[in-house]
């Protein structure tokens, strides 16, 4: 190695970190649209609360409101990995149903223990990811593609499987596993939700993984130029949001205990919208947890309190379709902005 | 002779970026029939003013007047086009897949709503008339692929021609071209033909200002010059009478902006710390290289000749064809750049904004990348450390603003460059591998980068810098290897190093 372990001689020898001098006070650009969403979330709560006071806010609806939304919170954690390695996974909303189907199929008419059928249900969720990922990564194809073809192949297979019939009877034990109500009324499930939330956004945040994603989704060059994997970190991106997938069909089959062949692929659109709306809030142009979360409750709470109300199903397709678009629109607006101001902001100094 | 009315008059146009004046009152004037070469070094402010009239940025001040009537900016999106600017940009902007006749035809509906049908014979007349008056010898139906590079070259000027006839209406001439170094793709043997056709373009009497790296063939080509320093403008010479002394003197200024180079010791005792046996690549052929501690190596030559692949090549950032890479007198097995970077070596490539660091993520996220394993231990990153270790790095290095946090991409190219060089040296390297480090980089960011990479040198490490720019040299390498079809033509070393003696080992192969 070199020899430059002695005194400093000049000043770009690599210095021992010392502690820094005090910095004068650097205060980040105030971003109040960090918190829009926020902001228009409980301006929806308040205004509900205030027009349908008997149904809205109360104890049943929030504990509903966030139990019913717990399939497709963890569904839109494991689509952040691939997203943030820039990569579309559009196979999630497919694999999902395929594990809540395997669940059913040898559970209820293979009669195995429900835990074993539940792992075999992952497993095959993360084959998929296995799958996608070679593809991807070895012929070097674009995943929004490739995810498409494989998506519609698992949605075949679950035709084959399920003899496209519905299957209910699940055992039980999943139910309670999931819909047991420890600790302010709200099932269980929300608070795996909750953890699964903490994790990514520890791993996202504070680990060497998580950097090497969003080196990776921002540019492939400067990630494999820095001796960045960009390869396996994709793929362990889209195996990783395949077995979220599929845990969410687990859970899925516990909320219903049952599998129908088609429900699943409803899941998809709401699971970009709220990665999307979500990359809006907190970090602004950065798919994140935090925000993740809420979006998806910003959206179910506006969809149900507009079915209080007395709006039809058709409510679910229009909030969740025009929260992609306008989450899009939103974040490239938001970033323009920023990117003027700092520009001004920078220019002062000088 | 009495000057005629300038069709394109630019006075006191100025932009910054950030607060860092890129143009700060530039002066131009550029006549009908006549060629105008537009000069100055990398950073001079060429390639804002292009960019100003193409409307890709707004001008801080200045005014810019076209054929006697003064056009306020902004120009918007279409820039000065409809005025009567055509431009040619260095990449020149035609896809591959497409035929000639196609592009035209794309500018003949310019803002025709899309409804409207594309009446394809008199467009294939209109093209093939086009082509004829210039003699160019291009089939109307020839994909963009099929074309040699000067022939590409070509169609991009005729087209963008024939784009402002169609808008002024006339095809008499008075237009004006703008050219952006069309010239750096082109075999050498070739640029003759573009000469000929600008040629054309000023007997119609239509001006044209050419701007370019190349000293000689401004002097071959144009009628007058002006160069540009430093974002202001340096002179206007008339060509004839001027040599190749005085526009150097007027793009570099002041002579004495040398950084003392100080003496090198090299240590060619011990085992090199990088070396190539026999390696070859897309352009490389059957090269042998050594790097030794305490050296600076400059690799150039002409565009093509491979030297521009090198550093990649070293550093396993593209696989070889053949050969094999020592690093201090073991072979790795398989280059990679994680391998590279392992022992000690690491590139700091050409494209700063694709492949040096990421423009949307903060200088911190990016200087911190190579220390996440030893930092994170894989399971828990110190930010605070990380943070602390940036704004040394920044402060060290004078990048401006030093704040971690400020975006990659909202700092100036030599900030970033600085940036990228404090991320890099603070790893320890033994051997840097650099391409064109002083691309778009500022006058005083380029002496201290050059000051960065002189004192780790003395500090005993390797340093290969590839690069064009035969003036960055001279003043930093203490042996230059030239590169003509993949192989070393030359090497010259120590006080030998001029511009001149590049220049001539370099076009050594035209000559001959």
């Amino acid at each position: 190695m070199n020899s430059t372990h002695s005194e400093p001689a000049t000043k770009v020898d690599p210095v021992t970190p010392t502690p820094a001098p005090e910095r004068k006070q650097r205060k980040a650009p105030a971003e109040p649209e960090r918190f829009a969403l926020i902001g228009v979330w409980a301006v929806l709560i308040i205004a509900f609360s205030l027009i349908v006071p008997q149904t809205f806010p109360t104890a049943a609806n929030v504990s509903n409101m966030l139990s019913s939304q717990v399939v497709l919170l963890i569904l839109a954690i494991g689509l952040l990995y691939p997203l943030r390695a820039g990569d579309y996974d559009l196979s999630v909303a497919s694999t999902l149903n395929l594990s809540t189907v395997i669940v059913a199929i040898l559970n209820v008419q293979q009669g195995w223990n429900i835990w074993v059928t539940v792992i075999v249900a992952i497993l095959a969720s993360l084959l998929v990811g296995v799958i996608n990922g070679f593809v991807v990564t070895v012929f070097d194809i674009n995943p929004f593609i490739v995810t498409l073809g494989m998506g519609t192949v698992v949605q075949g297979l679950i035709y084959l499987l399920s003899n496209t019939s519905t299957i209910s009877g699940i055992d039980r034990a999943l139910s309670s596993a999931v819909l047991t109500r420890p600790f302010l009324g709200i099932p269980v499930g929300f608070y795996y939700a909750i953890v699964l939330v903490g994790v990514a956004w520890y791993v996202f945040d504070k680990t060497a993984f998580g950097q090497r994603l969003l080196f990776v989704g921002q540019s492939h060059d400067v990630a494999r130029l820095n001796g960045v994997n960009v390869p396996a970190l994709r793929w362990r991106a889209l195996i990783i949001s395949a077995g979220f997938a599929g845990l969410a069909g687990v859970v899925y089959a516990g909320t219903t205990a049952s599998a129908d062949p088609v429900s699943g692929a409803a899941f998809l659109l709401p699971a970009f919208a709220a990665c999307f709306l979500g990359s809006t809030v907190l970090r602004i142009g950065r798919f994140n947890p935090w925000g993740t979360l809420i979006a998806v409750y910003f959206l179910v709470t506006g969809i149900t309190g507009l079915q209080l109300l007395g709006a039809e199903q058709y409510v679910q397709q229009l909030f969740y379709g025009g929260a992609l678009v306008i989450a899009v629109i939103l974040s490239k607006l938001v970033r323009n902005r920023g990117e003027r101001k700092r520009r001004a902001t920078a220019v002062e100094p000088a | 002779m009495t000057a005629p009315a300038p069709l394109l008059a630019v006075t006191g146009l100025a932009k910054a970026f950030n607060g860092v004046p890129a143009l700060r009152g530039v002066d131009l004037d550029v006549l009908p029939g006549e060629v105008h070469g537009l000069l100055g070094a990398n950073g001079s402010g060429k390639s804002t003013l292009i960019k100003i009239l193409a409307g890709f940025h707004d001008a801080d001040g200045g005014t810019v007047t076209v054929g006697g009537t003064t056009v306020a900016g902004p120009f918007g999106a279409r820039g000065l086009r409809d005025h009567g600017l055509g431009f040619v940009h260095q990449d020149l902007g035609l896809a591959g897949t497409s035929t000639v006749l196609e592009h035209m035809a794309l500018d003949s509906h310019g803002d025709a709503p899309g409804r409207r049908r594309v009446r394809w014979k008199d467009e294939r007349a209109r093209v093939t008339e086009l082509l004829d008056r210039f003699e160019i010898d291009v089939d109307p139906s020839a994909t963009i692929d099929t074309l040699s590079p000067v022939q590409r070259a070509m169609v991009a000027v005729v087209r963008a021609v024939g784009s402002q006839e169609l808008t002024s209406g006339s095809a008499t001439g008075g237009q004006i071209l703008i050219l952006d170094e069309p010239t750096v793709f082109l075999p050498r043997h070739e640029v003759g033909l573009l000469f000929a056709l600008l040629g054309r373009l000023r007997e119609r009497g239509d001006a044209v200002l050419l701007v370019s790296h190349d000293l000689d063939e401004i002097l071959e080509v144009t009628d007058r010059i002006t160069v540009f320093r430093n974002g202001r403008t340096a002179g206007t010479r008339t060509t004839k009478g001027s040599t190749r002394d005085d526009l150097v003197q007027l793009i570099l200024g002041a002579r004495d902006e040398h950084v003392a180079k100080g003496a090198a010791t090299v240590r060619s005792d011990r085992p090199a710390l990088l070396s190539a046996r026999g390696l070859s690549g897309a352009r490389v052929r059957d090269l042998d290289l050594d790097l030794h501690a305490g050296e600076v190596v400059g690799v150039t030559g002409l565009a093509g000749s491979g030297f521009e692949e090198l550093p990649d090549l070293l550093f396993g950032a593209r696989p070889a064809t053949a050969g094999r890479i020592e690093h201090g007198g073991t072979v790795v097995a398989k280059p990679t750049p994680g391998r590279s970077m392992d022992a000690g070596v690491v590139l700091i490539p050409a494209d700063r904004k694709g492949q040096g660091g990421a423009l949307g993520l903060s200088v911190l996220e990016n200087v911190s990348l190579p220390f996440l394993n030893e930092r994170a231990g894989g399971l828990h990153i110190d930010w605070k450390s990380l943070d602390r270790r940036a704004q040394d790095t920044c402060d060290r290095l004078n990048v401006v603003p030093a704040n971690p946090h400020a975006l990659f991409g909202h700092l100036s190219g030599g900030n970033q460059q600085k940036a990228l060089l404090g991320k890099w040296m603070d790893t320890n390297p033994q051997v840097m591998l650099l391409a064109e480090p002083t691309q778009g980089v500022d006058i005083g960011a380029r002496r201290e980068i050059f000051a960065l990479i002189r004192s780790a040198v003395a500090q005993g490490m390797a340093v290969l810098c590839a690069t064009s720019d035969y003036e960055q040299l001279v003043e930093m390498a203490d042996r230059v290897v030239v590169l003509d079809g993949g192989r070393i033509s030359a090497e010259v070393t120590g006080s030998d190093i001029t511009k001149d003696v590049l220049a001539s080992a370099v076009y050594a192969e035209e000559a001959s």
